[in-house]
């Protein structure tokens, strides 16, 4: 080879090839200018969120309390169990221990073992001995964690008002429900940084937000009460044979709520089991939630009845009201009244005789209410049921309250006002009916019953006071006066007799309804008392559904709200200053 | 360079010179390489092979052998290996074949073969073997290059060795480097331009085009996992969990980088996020960890790098020593414009190693054998003539 220079075009050329290179080069530059400066923010958070694992940490839920301040929701430590799938080393050991303790069948928990997902839930609410337990076991791949349940100490007290909460500490029925906001709290997060199996990078360090636990819910609810008027609904309920009983007691001055009993009741603790005497072998699931939402029904806001005499209250008050009887009016009772081409019997078949306006309610006679009633006339009737707020709902703190079903205006004829006068043909709740009675004897102030009263976090400090509408002068003071005066003569003489307490004052009206369709022969029975006649502190009602033998309110209601007067009177130390 | 001080001395040896700056790039792209190869595979390879320097160890083995081979070669005159060029080509040919019945298959390709104990890669062989045979020929042919018939000759013959990378190793880029490399050598042995324009207008063209039919096509069913690709290149995140996953994991790693970097080792995207990131994505943890400024400061050492070949390719003292430096300086710059494009995206992904950083004996081994060809043609450069 000759040592001669390399020709000069090729030098030029070897230069054009650097250049074209180093061009190329800086094209790549300017990109990852681009990436690296203007994409940046865009794709460092993509990769973030791809970097970064969520965790929860489980707010405790507040307490319940009743009015003396004892705890009736509370919460338990319970565990649960997950396992990761990447970490899981001795996949037969996990299975076997799992199976074991937790109790599951091998084929569901291989299944969740084998399932990819970056953590799978085993098993939740499981006690925290067993957690333990598991933990000890020292499994890689399985993670306990510890969580809340709630517990109820007083089992099945009250069940039908606090309600429970599911799986996710939700709450499902009950005040759990209309309190959730205040009672769930808020849940923390725990944010880990881990590799592309889910493994957690520790140099990464975590970030934490710690939970904030659920306020403390304060109830107006006594547990003595409760507990008392649960006895006597049981009572009443097996020596009637009865279907169910409610009994409600409330202060009729500011619509506290001191027991609502349906009984039966369930367990608060275990929510999902049936009654004893229920065989839940081959039912649907269907079939199953429907029997359970039977037994979480809250009879007392949830179902409506025909009140029967009971409602005579609202009609006498409507009466005096408008001016259309006063207590000396005088009625003739021949037994039966005839309305336009109907004859409304009286319970009396020989009828009451010549009776004025007290003595009427006292024998709580049907013919008498039925000419106040056409005396005031259907447009006036349904004014009156409207004033009273009979066509609202009562606003109770609890879900699911029934409306009043009731004719409209225009379907009302005399046959239909005179039916509604007595308490029939229209339906309501239990609740509805406490609260009208309430509202009329407490000086005509409509009040909203309730249970809650007062939000606070769990060292007390007050976060919410609960107030409830109240509308003033539904009716007038002296109507309410003369209201008491005649439904204390009710229990003093009439036909509340078995109701009276020694030594207080009670008020109040029986009633003994059909239930429809007529003829079934099934009655409601109901009696609604409320004591000192002359200033109301406490107004109770009890209603026993379907009771077999004698089904008269006044011989089988009435001595269950005397009984109940008899110990929670002196219990509230409502004292008669008469005596 | 090296040369100012060894004028003075007029000893026989300084006469001649020693291309130092070369070999410091070189090193230092070795030893920077190492570190970001530990870097980026240690959590794996601990996770894998309970040893966090599984894959830095068979690569230290390979560069050490590699570097000892440079020396080697360093030292031999490079005309020593003209003789060679045309076994060279054979040989390239016949251990590509030797693939069919010998080739050990590693996820779904055919790429090695096993000799004595040895891993190689038949196409690292071929684009020495092709650099070696081109800069031969075009010696022996003198001045016939310059007419229709010695052109497409030179074009012509690496085309079965393409085809061969291509089809039998199923491997393209490759191919496409090696084919790279043929034009480029072409390109400085030709005192035309025209024709190369042409050629590259007629290439991206026929590039646009493929696009565009793939783009266009309204089912990419039957078209094969490479039009997948175009598409995947287009909106990597439609692709997301198929052909656009590696793409996008390395495009997270390089936007999460941003102007500093978050410091070596804290890398995020290389534990176990992007799939074997210490072979072609390796760029994009260099990105994550280092920053801007650090992938600016490898691609200015690659720009060095191909500075110093040119310089020397042009001061070679005959033509076959400077077609040997270009044959080099081709195959180093392809592989780097190529991998970086790959990496942010830039170019459809296709498998190119970074050179001298990505993990892989074979392809460091045979880089640091060119590189002492380039020392050699470096040696023969009389000082008194520079």
């Amino acid at each position: 080879m000759q040592e001669a220079k390399n020709k000069t075009y090729i030098r030029k050329k070897i230069v054009v090839v650097f250049f074209l290179c180093a061009g190329l080069l800086t094209l790549l530059f300017v990109r990852l200018l681009y990436l690296m400066v203007f994409e940046s923010v865009y794709y460092s958070g993509l990769a973030q969120r791809l970097h970064e694992r969520e965790r929860s940490i489980k707010a405790a839920r507040g307490r319940i309390l009743d009015a003396n301040g004892a705890v009736i929701a509370d919460n338990r430590t319970v565990c649960t169990v997950s396992v990761i799938h990447n970490q899981v080393k001795d996949k037969e050991r996990v299975v076997e221990v799992l199976c074991s303790e937790l109790g599951l069948s091998e084929e569901f928990v291989t299944q969740r073992v084998e399932k990819y997902s970056a953590i799978e839930r085993i098993k939740s609410n499981v006690d925290k001995e067993t957690g333990d337990r598991i933990r000890e076991y020292n499994l890689d791949g399985v993670k306990v964690d510890e969580d809340y349940k709630r517990y109820y100490p007083y089992d099945s007290l009250a069940s039908k008002v606090l309600g429970f909460t599911g799986a996710d500490n939700q709450g499902i029925i009950g005040l759990e429900v209309i309190y959730e906001e205040y009672l769930k709290g808020m849940e923390g997060t725990i944010l880990t940084v881990t590799d592309a199996k889910g493994v957690e990078v520790s140099e990464a360090g975590e970030s934490r937000i710690e939970p904030v636990n659920g306020n403390d819910l304060y109830l107006s609810l006594d547990m003595n009460i409760q507990s008392y008027a649960t006895q006597l609904a049981y009572q009443a309920m097996e020596t009637k044979q009865a279907d169910s009983v409610s009994i409600l007691v409330m202060n009729p001055q500011n619509g506290e709520l001191l027991a609502m009993v349906n009984v039966p009741e369930f367990d608060l603790n275990n929510p999902y089991e049936l009654p004893a005497d229920t065989s839940s072998e081959g039912l649907s699931s269907e079939k199953k939630q429907e029997l359970l939402n039977r037994m979480w029904r809250n009879g007392c806001i949830n179902d409506t009845y025909e009140p029967g005499s009971t409602f005579k209250i609202i009609t006498a008050a409507a009466g005096l009201e408008e001016g259309v009887v006063t207590p000396e009016s005088t009625f003739s009772c021949p037994g039966f009244v005839m309305v336009e081409d109907r004859k409304i019997r009286c319970h009396k078949v020989g009828g009451h005789g010549g009776q004025n306006f007290i003595q009427a309610t006292m024998n709580s006679c049907n013919p008498a209410f039925v000419t106040v009633g056409l005396r005031l006339g259907a447009e006036s009737y349904y004014r009156y049921f409207k004033q009273f707020g009979l066509l609202n709902k009562t606003g109770i703190d609890l879900p699911g309250e029934a409306g009043t079903i009731m004719h409209k205006l225009e379907n009302i004829g005399m046959v239909e006002l005179a039916t509604i006068s007595f308490g029939q043909s229209f339906q309501i709740t239990p609740i509805q009916l406490l609260t009208t009675v309430s509202s009329i004897i407490n000086g005509g102030n409509r009040v909203t019953p309730h249970f809650g009263v007062k939000v606070a976090d769990s060292e007390g400090n007050l976060v919410s006071e609960l107030n409830y509408p109240v509308t003033e002068g539904i009716v007038s003071e002296q109507t309410s006066e003369t209201m008491r005066m005649m439904l204390e003569m009710v229990v003093a003489e009439g036909g509340g007799k078995n109701g009276q307490v020694e030594g207080y004052r009670i008020g109040g009206k029986t009633a003994t309804s059909q239930t429809l369709p007529r003829g079934s022969g099934k009655y409601i029975s109901s009696f609604l008392g409320f004591a000192p006649a002359d200033d109301p502190q406490v107004i109770a009602v009890a209603i026993i559904n379907n009771p077999q033998g004698t089904y008269y309110g006044g011989q089988i209601a009435a001595p269950v709200v005397r009984q109940l007067f008899e110990n929670i009177l002196p219990y509230l130390d409502i004292m008669d200053y008469n005596g | 360079m090296a040369g100012t001080t060894g004028r003075k001395r007029r000893k026989e040896q300084s006469e001649y010179f020693f291309d130092y700056s070369l070999l410091f790039i070189v090193l230092f792209l070795l030893g920077f390489g190492m570190i970001m190869l530990y870097s980026t595979s240690s959590y794996q390879a601990a996770q894998d092979f309970n040893d966090s320097a599984y894959w830095l160890k068979k690569q230290i083995f390979a560069v050490v052998l590699g570097l000892i081979l440079m020396i080697i070669t360093a030292n031999i005159p490079y005309q020593f290996w003209r003789k060679f060029a045309v076994i060279g080509y054979i040989v390239s040919a016949v251990l590509i074949l030797l693939i069919i019945p010998f080739g050990r298959e590693v996820k779904g390709a055919k790429r090695w073969i096993y000799i004595g104990g040895i891993s190689l890669q038949p196409a690292e062989v071929a684009k020495l073997g092709m650099i070696l045979f081109l800069a031969s020929l075009i010696c022996t042919m003198g001045r016939s290059i310059r007419n229709m018939k010695g052109f497409m000759l030179v074009f012509a013959l690496p085309l079965p060795i393409v085809l061969m990378v291509w089809k039998i190793t199923q491997n393209l880029s490759s191919a496409i480097i090696i084919l790279g490399i043929s034009v480029l050598m072409l390109f400085v042995a030709s005192p035309d331009y025209k024709k190369f324009i042409i050629m590259g207008l007629i290439g991206l063209a026929g590039a646009a085009l493929v696009v565009f039919v793939i783009v266009t096509a309204s089912s990419t069913e039957g078209m094969g996992f490479r039009s997948e690709r175009i598409l995947a290149w287009l909106d990597p995140e439609a692709y997301a969990s198929g052909k656009g996953f590696q793409t996008l994991q390395g495009l997270y790693a390089i936007g999460s980088g941003g102007i500093w970097g978050k410091g070596l080792g804290q890398s995020m995207q290389k534990l176990g996020f992007l799939p074997e990131a210490q072979n072609d994505m390796i760029f994009s943890i260099i990105c994550e960890e280092l920053g801007l400024f650090g992938a600016i400061a490898i691609i200015l050492m690659f720009i060095l790098l191909i500075w110093r070949l040119m310089v020397i390719a042009n001061n070679a003292p005959d033509l076959f020593g400077a077609l040997l430096v270009v044959g080099v300086l081709g195959h180093i710059a392809i592989q780097v414009i190529l991998n970086i494009g790959v990496v942010t995206n830039t170019i459809p992904n296709t498998g190119i190693s970074l050179p001298f950083i990505s993990y892989g004996g074979s392809s460091v081994m045979f880089l640091l054998i060119e590189i002492g060809l380039c020392l050699s043609v470096a040696k023969r450069i009389q000082l008194k003539e520079l």
